[in-house]
């Protein structure tokens, strides 16, 4: 709760009915959220299932190559459950998926949920530090930009950002092995240990790789709406107050602008999940999306599907998770 | 007086920004135009030693194949550029059309049901999807550009549907209405253009998505095929090889990338400046 909306409560008995009534609001944006997220991520099943009904001719018979016998086609077709009606297909598909059934890798026969289970927390750190040196690069850059008044460092941070924007991640993150991993010998070019700390060794490089592509939009987001918060009154009552300066630049200016950044950050970890899968190959880290290019290089379908169905689910989530986050932090929005 | 304070300022914003994007942009072309063409080495024949480094035979050295980087950097120009336009274009204008035509219309059933197929191609990360999709249509350019294309479209549609509900509800719509118009008249003349002014502003930024995921693709191994020269299949066949000194077959072709995403970000900036700059006059 912020200072005003304490103050404003204990003024007036009608703030009190006001408060009712947003809490009716939030409630019905949050089962309205949740029927949309649903509603979607029923499409991302519907959508997955589809992608195999994209292949010319026919799938079974380019996944086996030219030389196989008819009854290896067949056997393939009955394994892949292609040789039922569409209909049930989808839906010992969904079923399966509901009790956390994702089918069979074709070659190398292991269990897809396991390899989800065994790879996804790979994937989710790198994405997880991505996010972490993000903020730690684009909060104190976008607070400086905002505040400083010289011309100069506005037009090189839009230029700068512009730049980092369009460099490629896998490029990035060659020359940061070229720099980190054979200049200064300091990040190990591939091999992975599994347990927490000790991973870190080899996850720091490719999570910063990842970051650029999310520094440039964070901050752009970030500085813009921390202008628009320092045109706020409050912000110039606090200068005369003379709040504490760690106080100031958190409750009056960081605070009020962090809304739209955590919104779009959720609406990020698409790319971060694109990113993710191509670092994955540079570093041989066994995440998901390594994963996810074996499979597509042998073309086998069902590890195909999954990964992407379960990274469009994350994808999901984090939109639902971000809107409503969004939404809670910018609570003026319904007070006014 | 004030007004020509205002005319210098407005010719100031942004305009840096577009002169030099579109000098890098046109720069890139041109070389890649002339270069393949007078270069006494073809892209795909050997030059010299492999792994040269750069030298004055060989500007940007020789590759593990011993063809010349410098040549087939801008042999790529052409077939990097030409994928990621044909493969921001398409999108474009389907996902302009169909999500203009979901903004105006009545139906409420179809507008939630394609809305919400809508939701759910957008909720997928975009480079997985496409990966995804090229496991089932098989690698090459007319794939990645038919799988970006699948994607894509519905991002476009999208932002055409937000701005079409705006657009369907302005003044001049319905004078153009009230004038008794066709309807086709209407959707072509008055709405498609307002509505796609917002999404051709996307497409800018999007242009160096697609370029990039263009050469990510060719990166792992599933866009455009050897030995057709290609930045990130070029950067693919470099990589391993980057840790052990030979850093041109690599750095080179990554430069060119850049090149090309920066010419276009800082053309999308400053038109995206100056458009601002219109707004607040």
């Amino acid at each position: 709760m912020s200072e005003s909306q304490k103050t404003a409560a204990s003024q007036d008995v009608k703030m009190e009915v006001e408060k009712n009534r947003n809490r009716a609001a939030l409630r019905r944006t949050f089962l309205g959220r949740v029927i949309r997220s649903v509603v979607v991520a029923f499409w991302v099943m519907v959508i997955a299932f589809s992608l195999i009904r994209l292949s010319p001719g026919d799938p079974v018979r380019m996944a086996l190559g030219a030389d196989v016998t008819e009854e290896a086609v067949e056997e393939f077709r009955t394994q892949l459950g292609l040789d039922k009606g569409v209909l049930t297909q989808f839906w010992d598909y969904f079923s399966g998926i509901l009790r956390g059934d994702l089918g069979y890798s074709y070659f190398s026969g292991r269990d897809v949920t396991e390899i989800v289970g065994t790879h996804l927390p790979v994937t989710l750190m790198i994405i997880g530090l991505s996010i972490g040196f993000a903020a730690i690069i684009s909060i104190p850059l976008a607070l400086y930009v905002a505040m400083s008044k010289s011309n100069t460092v506005n037009y090189l941070f839009r230029a700068l950002t512009s730049i980092s924007l369009a460099v490629p991640g896998f490029f990035l993150a060659l020359m940061g092995l070229l720099v980190f991993g054979v200049y200064f010998n300091i990040a190990p070019a591939a091999g992975y240990e599994g347990a927490f700390p000790a991973n870190l060794k080899y996850l720091w490089l490719p999570a910063l790789a990842n970051c650029g592509s999310l520094v440039p939009v964070l901050a752009r987001v970030l500085h813009s709406s921390i202008v628009d918060t320092l045109d706020e009154e409050f912000v110039e009552t606090g200068v005369i107050r003379g709040v504490r300066k760690g106080k100031f630049y958190w409750s009056y200016l960081l605070r009020p602008s962090l809304a739209p950044t955590v919104v779009l950050l959720s609406y990020m970890v698409g790319v971060m999940i694109g990113g993710t899968v191509i670092m994955e190959t540079i570093f041989s880290l066994p995440g998901i999306g390594r994963e996810l290019i074996t499979a597509v290089d042998g073309r086998d379908y069902p590890v195909v599907q999954s990964i992407a169905m379960i990274f469009g689910l994350i994808v999901v989530f984090f939109s639902f998770v971000g809107d409503l986050t969004g939404y809670l932090l910018d609570r003026r929005v319904t007070l006014s | 007086m004030t007004t020509e304070v205002k005319k210098k300022k407005f010719i100031k914003e942004g305009t840096f920004g577009i002169y030099t994007g579109f000098f890098m942009l046109g720069s890139l072309i041109v070389a890649g135009l002339i270069i393949p063409r007078v270069s006494k080495y073809k892209p795909n024949d050997l030059a010299s030693m492999p792994l040269a480094p750069p030298s004055r035979a060989n500007w940007f050295g020789t590759d593990v194949l011993g063809r010349d980087v410098f040549v087939r950097v801008f042999d790529a120009v052409f077939i990097d550029l030409g994928t990621a336009i044909i493969g921001v274009s398409i999108p474009l204008v389907v996902g302009t059309v169909i999500g203009t035509l979901l903004g105006i219309s009545q139906n409420k059933r179809v507008n939630s049901l394609v809305g919400s197929i809508i939701d759910g191609i957008n909720a997928f990360p975009f480079l997985v999807f496409v990966i995804a999709m090229i496991a089932f249509i098989g690698p090459g350019v007319g794939s990645i550009v038919l799988a970006i294309s699948l994607v894509n479209w519905a991002r476009y549609a999208r932002i055409a549907r937000t701005r079409a509900v705006v657009v369907n509800q302005q003044g001049y719509v319905e004078a153009a209405r009230t004038l008794g118009f066709s309807k086709k008249r209407i959707l072509f003349k008055h709405i498609i253009p307002n509505v796609s002014s917002e999404t051709r502003a996307y497409a800018l930024s999007d242009f160096i998505i697609v370029i990039i995921a263009v050469a990510a693709l060719s990166f792992l191994g599933l866009g455009i095929k050897p030995p057709q020269a290609e930045w990130g299949g070029m950067i693919r066949d470099g990589k391993d090889l980057l840790t052990v000194g030979f850093w041109w077959p690599t750095v080179f072709p990554g430069i060119a990338l850049c090149w090309a995403g920066i010419a276009v970000a800082f053309i999308s900036e400053g038109l995206t400046r100056r458009m601002r700059e219109v707004g607040t006059r």
